[in-house]
């Protein structure tokens, strides 16, 4: 006899794990399967797990801005659950965007004003009085440093910035994930771990279980795939769902640096958020005084889509496995070099190279499926960490009105958002929608 | 003062190494500076702050792709830099004939600085080989170096601990060890001015070296397994605190 759950969901990184605490706090009986050891061991682990309020699109911005609301109120969030771990911290540093050509801003700041996000423009005086290592000029066009225009002089200088004083990171996106599955076990959702799903059974178009890679076989009327840069994978394995999805996902390769911050500048304790398009760079604080410089996937930089598995068992080579590369070290660090004068480059790569899970147009799906009961959180894409626990609030509703009936494809659900009271079209994270245009088209979502 | 800094090109420590056929290793992964060697780059960049007038001069025998190790160099503050390039590897005896000659070509040196070992090959004895065919003194593991008129006073590290002063006549040859400073690494602006600096790319067999009467050979290389028995340490804050010294300073010895 096959073990019953309401609900199975495959993933329990910082998407999953939220989807399973809040269809657990609706009275399903959620079992959280992942093929890692633990909560957050997969590409959560590598995130940067910035909260930040600028999205291209007003949608994107209200929803962020709904997300901020739960980090700030963590522990109520949790329900006040004890990990033996202890607790992820939101460090608020606050949100620097750059004005520049490689960030739409003028539309930012018109989604934060329509959502209400709270803001101030800063000029660059205001801008060097808060960081007062940046160099303002224009380094615009984004280059790579192996094109020898990339040492040219700059002539123009920026024009200033919108800064957001709530926004900044959580400290260890694992323990995040972690938190959440404890808050999830609280309201008796259960995990279960080192658990590849290898197979997907349906009949008559509705889904059965999973079969484990063990040959386990579980049964729910429920499955949600959340798992992370393998979603494709799973959508593959489950009948007609990838098929119908207009929208599809993809692992994208994506590396993050470490570079230590100029002497004498206490970057962890003062610094801030910042977003470059300028540079294609966003940056934040890390331990240890350290710059943690993500790339915003500028045109010029190569995109490597690879298989997860491959890339996780080190496989592929140069430039497509899990380690860093000198030349994206030399890149992502030299422009932030331009931005940041003072900043000591050493010789030794360090950072972290994982996987996005990546959508066509770098905006999520949110969905139900052409599959009977199979529902999907995926192309999260590098952007949607820190949403994830409005992503669960809002699945679950969503799973509980489409099991109750409704036909989502036909009427979109409405997803009221807690703090803000603001509705959202569930609709806009359509697997069947066309690509959106106003989409940036990368990790900003 | 003429300083020479000798460095090598490594694998990144960070990087997986694969062992291809019986003594090569896949090369597609990151080289860079022998983490030894930006001590001893950084230590010459501190004495020219000392004595403005000196040059520093790095020096590599190594394949072609070292370029990119001396311009690292010369972005931490060497002034140029001399490539000998070989499409081989070679062992310590031939490595210090041809750094010697390189040397030898360009100048008088005051001062011969290295790194104290390779974190590669980790022969630990290129920088003797070099000072015997120079016939000057060396001092390896150095973390104190003092100039003086026509000396240097430096500490040496002998084992944890335990610390050897030494006065050795210039020019003389100085292995810089971890403790000798912390690597001054380069910003943007030090990485485009050492664009510009002059890397003198010499080929090997130009050099036209005779064999040496005895060789060193890699006949073999295999991969390490690296075995980790973790032990837990249980008791009262205190109480592992107390045992976490005693680890240190019986078992690991580095306090």
């Amino acid at each position: 006899m096959n073990k019953i759950y309401d609900a199975i969901v495959i993933g329990a990184g910082v998407i999953g794990a939220p989807i399973a605490y809040e269809l657990a706090k609706k009275g399903y009986k959620t079992l959280s399967v992942d093929k890692r050891a633990d909560a957050g061991e997969g590409s959560t682990a590598g995130s940067c797990a910035i909260v930040r309020a600028h999205y291209s699109t007003e949608d994107g911005v209200a929803f962020a801005y709904e997300g901020f609301k739960y980090w700030l109120d963590w522990e109520n969030y949790l329900d006040h659950v004890v990990d033996e771990k202890g607790l992820a911290k939101y460090m608020n540093t606050g949100s620097i965007l750059i004005k520049s050509q490689g960030h739409k801003w003028q539309d930012v700041k018109n989604h934060y004003d329509a959502v209400g996000v709270t803001y101030e423009e800063w000029d660059n005086d205001q801008v060097l009085k808060h960081v007062p290592v940046l160099d303002l000029h224009e380094f615009w066009p984004v280059r790579r440093p192996e094109d020898p225009t990339f040492f040219d002089e700059p002539n123009k200088m920026l024009e200033g910035a919108l800064f957001c004083p709530e926004g900044g990171y959580v400290n260890d996106p694992t323990l995040s994930a972690h938190n959440i599955m404890r808050a999830a076990e609280a309201k008796g959702a259960t995990f279960m771990f080192n658990a590849e799903v290898t197979e997907i059974r349906s009949a008559d178009g509705k889904v059965k279980g999973v079969t484990l890679a063990d040959g386990a076989q579980i049964d729910a009327p429920v499955l949600v795939n959340c798992a992370g840069p393998h979603s494709y994978i799973i959508n593959q394995m489950a009948e007609g769902v990838w098929e119908g999805c207009n929208i599809k996902t993809k692992a994208l390769r994506h590396e993050v640096m470490y570079c230590p911050a100029p002497e004498e500048y206490d970057y962890y304790n003062n610094g801030y958020h910042q977003s470059d398009g300028d540079i294609a760079c966003y940056v934040r604080p890390e331990t240890g005084n350290m710059f943690l410089i993500g790339s915003e996937d500028p045109d010029c930089d190569p995109q490597e889509w690879v298989d997860p598995d491959e890339f996780y068992a080190g496989k592929g080579g140069h430039g497509r496995d899990n380690q860093l590369t000198e030349e994206q070290w030399k890149a992502q660090c030299y422009r932030l070099g331009r931005r940041v004068p003072t900043l000591q480059v050493p010789n030794q790569p360090k950072g972290v190279v994982d996987l996005y899970d990546c959508s066509d147009d770098w905006i999520p799906v949110y969905d139900k499926s052409d599959l009977g009961g199979f529902y999907m959180a995926v192309g999260t894409s590098g952007n949607q960490y820190k949403n994830a626990p409005v992503v669960g609030a809002m699945m679950a509703d969503l799973i509980d009105a489409c099991e109750k009936g409704l036909d989502h494809d036909k009427e979109p659900f409405q997803f009221t958002m807690k703090y803000t009271g603001r509705t959202l079209n569930v609709g806009f994270f359509s697997r069947k929608r066309e690509i959106n245009y106003n989409s940036s088209f990368s990790v900003n979502g | 003062m003429k300083i020479y800094v000798c460095v090598k090109h490594v694998p990144d420590s960070a990087a997986t190494i694969t062992v291809k056929g019986k003594t090569e290793i896949e090369e597609g992964i990151t080289f860079l500076m022998n983490p030894y060697d930006e001590h001893a780059v950084t230590e010459a960049s501190r004495l020219k702050k000392i004595f403005p007038e000196s040059e520093i001069i790095v020096v590599c025998f190594s394949k072609p792709e070292a370029e990119g190790t001396l311009r690292s160099a010369l972005a931490m503050g060497a002034d140029r830099g001399i490539l000998v390039a070989s499409g081989h590897r070679h062992d310590p005896i031939m490595t210090a004939i041809v750094l010697k000659k390189a040397i030898s070509q360009d100048g008088q040196p005051d001062l011969i600085l290295t790194g104290r070992e390779s974190i590669d090959s980790e022969g630990m004895q290129t920088m003797f080989r070099l000072a015997h065919l120079f016939k000057i003194p060396a001092a390896t593991n150095v973390v104190q170096i003092e100039t003086r008129d026509n000396d240097v006073l430096v500490s040496c590290e002998k084992e944890a601990g335990a610390r050897e002063m030494l006065k050795l006549g210039m020019p003389c040859v100085l292995a810089a060890g971890k403790g000798l400073n912390n690597p001054r690494y380069p910003t943007f602006p030090d990485i485009v001015k050492a664009r510009k600096k002059e890397i003198k790319i010499i080929d090997f067999e130009k050099l036209d070296i005779p064999k040496p009467e005895s060789r060193l050979e890699l006949v073999c290389l295999e991969p390490a397994l690296e075995k980790r028995t973790p032990k837990e340490i249980t008791g009262t804050t205190t109480s592992i605190a107390e045992q976490i010294v005693s680890i240190l300073k019986d078992e690991a010895r580095v306090i």
